[in-house]
């Protein structure tokens, strides 16, 4: 609808005679401020962290202001680093664990069991997840910090004295996670469960389908675009979590939790080493870019 | 993630543009702006730098002194002070400098040279001693920054949990086995008390660099970081695992405090504000600053302190000479090379470092005083008997070989001593570590010498 919108004046604005200047000019001229706003703010930083991935760039000492470029240098270093290694792991079962597991499934079941529910129930439920989703990052990091101190809620609940901070990290911050993120999945679910036909799955269960297979063969299905969609979406999200592990654990202890976006920031920002930092930044961005193109060919995959 | 990304850039870029105004014209006269680390704990050089600014602009109207604050720990400050000294612009005019750091701008040619104005001012003469006066000389032998703080290093002891471990008081240590032992005892005899803290996690930065990692390098025999005659690095060596070897024995025979405090970054906090008043921690290993946290000036006195607390000097490894070891460090007020305003940064750099503004902060911080007018007032000394004791440790005192390169070689050390401390690597495994990781972090294998 919106393409529509977009393309109808410019269509009808254009002299019969052929796409001239003044047709480009048209659409160019309105977009101006933001494509060079975009090109100074957003391509310019990229760029930049790009270039500085190939040399050896410091915060402070002599490579900070007579920098030399050495090729793949840093990214051979990285890929022999053990806690690079060690980041990247962490990473990955963070993401699995908070991300595709945890608010994906939590987020569909939450969207699912609030179907056909009271309008009051609706809203409660919502108000609360959607709650935990808008909190400030830091400001959630510190509810669960309380949460699990030692002197914090689960203990004095459970009644036993443990450093969960310390002794569980990647699962504390992985529920932490679980707990900020599912609002995002439960409202994508909450939408696209109101796309699927009723009558489809009321001939379902007419022809005797229980609730699973309803479930299982009419709803997911007709539901698989946005759930591709969704992992997409909160996989890129949470590949790039820094807050909230920084703010818990401060990637500790030791290498614990040490994600590789911590990793990354403890390299460039303690060690000064942002050209070092900035080659971490960018396998991080073509592993993104990795994921995204998984999930958008299973989405054509669909589609064909 | 492209534009997290880009946003996290756009943040710094944004925090390095807070900056900016420094060194502009203001339309009737100059700002200087002054760069800083203050902490809730830790007000008193914010509280010094109020009343520098009060007399400095009372004496020289045109001239506006700009605090900027940094919060947080001397790790958040180190950071934020190389981001903004990243470009001429946002650079602050003058600002609070650890002296570990200064070779590594002296290098990059981000601080002005002092020499000059130095020899137009008296006081550099008659009151900083010359060992003082090195505390900020580059390699190229100028002088980048005035002392405002100096240091040494020992073990504090609580005396009620040693008479109750049946120790002796005073206690005496003359070999890194008598104070494992006293700790040993502690553990044994008084339960529910920390036998044993200091720094050794990658979270106290340069604390567990120093405080913990050099007290015990350079207590060991020839232990150094640097080997001067060679003009190299040394690369591990059994100085190096023996020292590793005694933050393992701590942490392994769980003597230490438990490995979440290990890794607080509020461990300072921990052991000088909760746990020795409360009687709860026999000894630790830290700085001559730490009586501060007690006296009428903190933010959380302890007067009884004088009675409960007692210090003694950090004995080499096997009581071998001259007995006892420490470490010696301080901050200094250094000017930016980017600074139009020479003359007066230089101006108001010589009032907050003048006899008034230095003795307030050394009676607030606790550290030792650069000056010797200030260490003569009886003022300095009143509340804290330990002053002395710690200023005689002068005497077997080391300094850092604050290269340009140190900081790098501090990074590796936390490591090290992180690694040991959480048991992820042996002390062997640790100084191999070291070893390996040393050239990059040196600038090649040519400036490295195995030991």
């Amino acid at each position: 609808m919106t393409v529509a919108t977009a393309r109808s004046p410019a269509a009808t604005g254009a002299p019969p005679g052929g796409p001239s200047r003044r047709g480009v000019l048209r659409w160019l001229l309105p977009l101006a401020p933001s494509l060079v706003l975009l090109a100074i703010f957003l391509a310019g930083p990229i760029l930049w962290s790009v270039y500085i991935a190939f040399t050896n760039e410091t915060l402070t000492g002599s490579a900070s202001v007579n920098s030399q470029f050495v090729g793949f240098a840093n990214f051979i270093r990285l890929f022999g680093d053990p806690n690079f290694l060690n980041s990247f792991l962490l990473t990955f079962v963070f993401v699995i664990g908070s991300a595709v597991i945890g608010q994906n499934t939590l987020g569909l079941v939450i969207a699912l069991l609030q179907r056909g529910r009271g309008r009051v129930t609706r809203s409660v439920v919502n108000g609360v997840v959607i709650a935990a989703w808008v909190m400030p990052e830091i400001v959630a990091a510190a509810c669960w910090f309380s949460f699990l101190a030692e002197d914090g809620t689960l203990n004095t609940v459970l009644g036993v004295s443990q450093e969960w901070l310390y002794t569980a990290p990647m699962v504390a911050v992985i529920l932490a996670n679980v707990w900020r993120g599912t609002a995002f999945s439960m409202l994508v679910y909450s939408a696209a469960l109101s796309e699927v036909p009723a009558d489809l799955v009321e001939a379902a269960a007419v022809d005797g389908a229980g609730p699973v297979r309803r479930l299982v063969h009419i709803t997911l299905p007709l539901i698989r675009r946005s759930i591709m969609a969704n992992l997409m979406l909160i996989t890129l999200q949470t590949l790039a979590a820094f807050g909230l592990i920084y703010a818990l654990t401060g990637g500790g202890p030791g290498t614990a939790s040490q994600t590789t976006p911590l990793y990354m920031y403890e390299q460039a920002f303690r060690y000064f080493e942002i050209g070092y930092g900035s080659a971490i930044a960018l396998v991080l961005l073509v592993i993104g870019a990795l994921f995204s193109l998984v999930y958008l060919r299973l989405i054509k995959v669909e589609d064909a | 993630m492209m534009r997290r990304l880009a946003g996290s850039l756009l943040l710094v870029a944004a925090v390095a543009g807070c900056g900016s105004g420094a060194s502009q014209e203001n339309p009737g006269g100059k700002e200087l702006e002054v760069l800083y680390r203050v902490d809730v704990t830790w007000p008193h050089l914010e509280k010094m730098l109020a009343n520098a600014k009060k007399q400095y602009e009372a004496a020289h109207p045109g001239v506006t002194i700009k605090l900027t604050p940094v919060q947080g720990t001397p790790e958040a400050y180190y950071t934020k002070l190389a981001l903004l000294n990243r470009s001429p612009g946002s650079a602050p005019d003058l600002y609070y400098h650890d002296t570990f750091q200064v070779n590594a701008d002296v290098a990059a040619g981000k601080l002005a040279p002092l020499d000059e104005h130095l020899a137009a001012w008296p006081d550099w003469e008659t009151q900083f001693p010359d060992s003082v006066k090195q505390a900020a000389r580059g390699g190229d032998g100028k002088i980048y920054g005035v002392p405002i703080s100096t240091d040494t290093r020992g073990l504090w002891y609580h005396k009620e949990v040693f008479t109750k471990a049946g120790l002796p008081v005073p206690w005496e240590p003359k070999t890194w086995n008598d104070v494992l032992t006293a700790a040993r005892t502690i553990k044994q005899r008084v339960p529910g008390v920390i036998p044993f803290s200091m720094y050794s996690t990658k979270i106290h930065g340069e604390a567990t660099t120093m405080q913990g990692f050099e007290m015990l390098l350079y207590g060991t025999p020839g232990g150094t970081l640097y080997d001067d005659a060679q003009d190299k690095w040394v690369a591990g060596g059994k100085n190096f695992t023996d020292a590793l070897s005694f933050v393992n024995t701590i942490h392994r025979e769980e003597l230490g405090p438990r490995l979440a405090d290990a890794h607080n970054a509020k461990l300072a906090d921990k052991m000088n504000l909760e746990w020795f008043p409360a009687g709860r921690l026999g000894i630790s290993l830290d700085g001559a600053w730490t009586a501060a946290a007690w006296k009428p000036t903190s933010t959380k006195p302890w007067p009884e302190w004088t009675q409960k607390i007692g210090w003694t000097a950090m004995p080499t490894q096997n009581g071998q000479e001259p007995g006892s070891v420490s470490m010696s460090g301080g901050w200094v007020m250094a000017m930016s090379a980017y600074t139009p305003h020479k003359k007066e940064a230089f101006g108001f750099i010589a009032v907050a470092t003048n006899k008034e503004n230095s003795l307030a902060y050394s009676v607030g911080t606790g550290d030792l005083a650069p000056r010797r007018d200030v260490a003569a007032d009886p003022a300095y000394s009143a509340d804290n008997p330990s002053v002395k004791f710690f200023t005689d440790l002068a005497a077997v005192t080391h300094y850092r070989p604050a290269y340009e390169a140190y900081p790098k070689v501090s990074a590796q050390i936390q490591e090290a001593m992180e690694a040991v401390t959480t048991g992820a690597r042996t002390p062997e495994e640790a100084t191999a570590a070291y070893a390996r990781a040393l050239p990059a972090a040196v600038g090649g294998a040519e400036r490295v010498v195995a030991r």
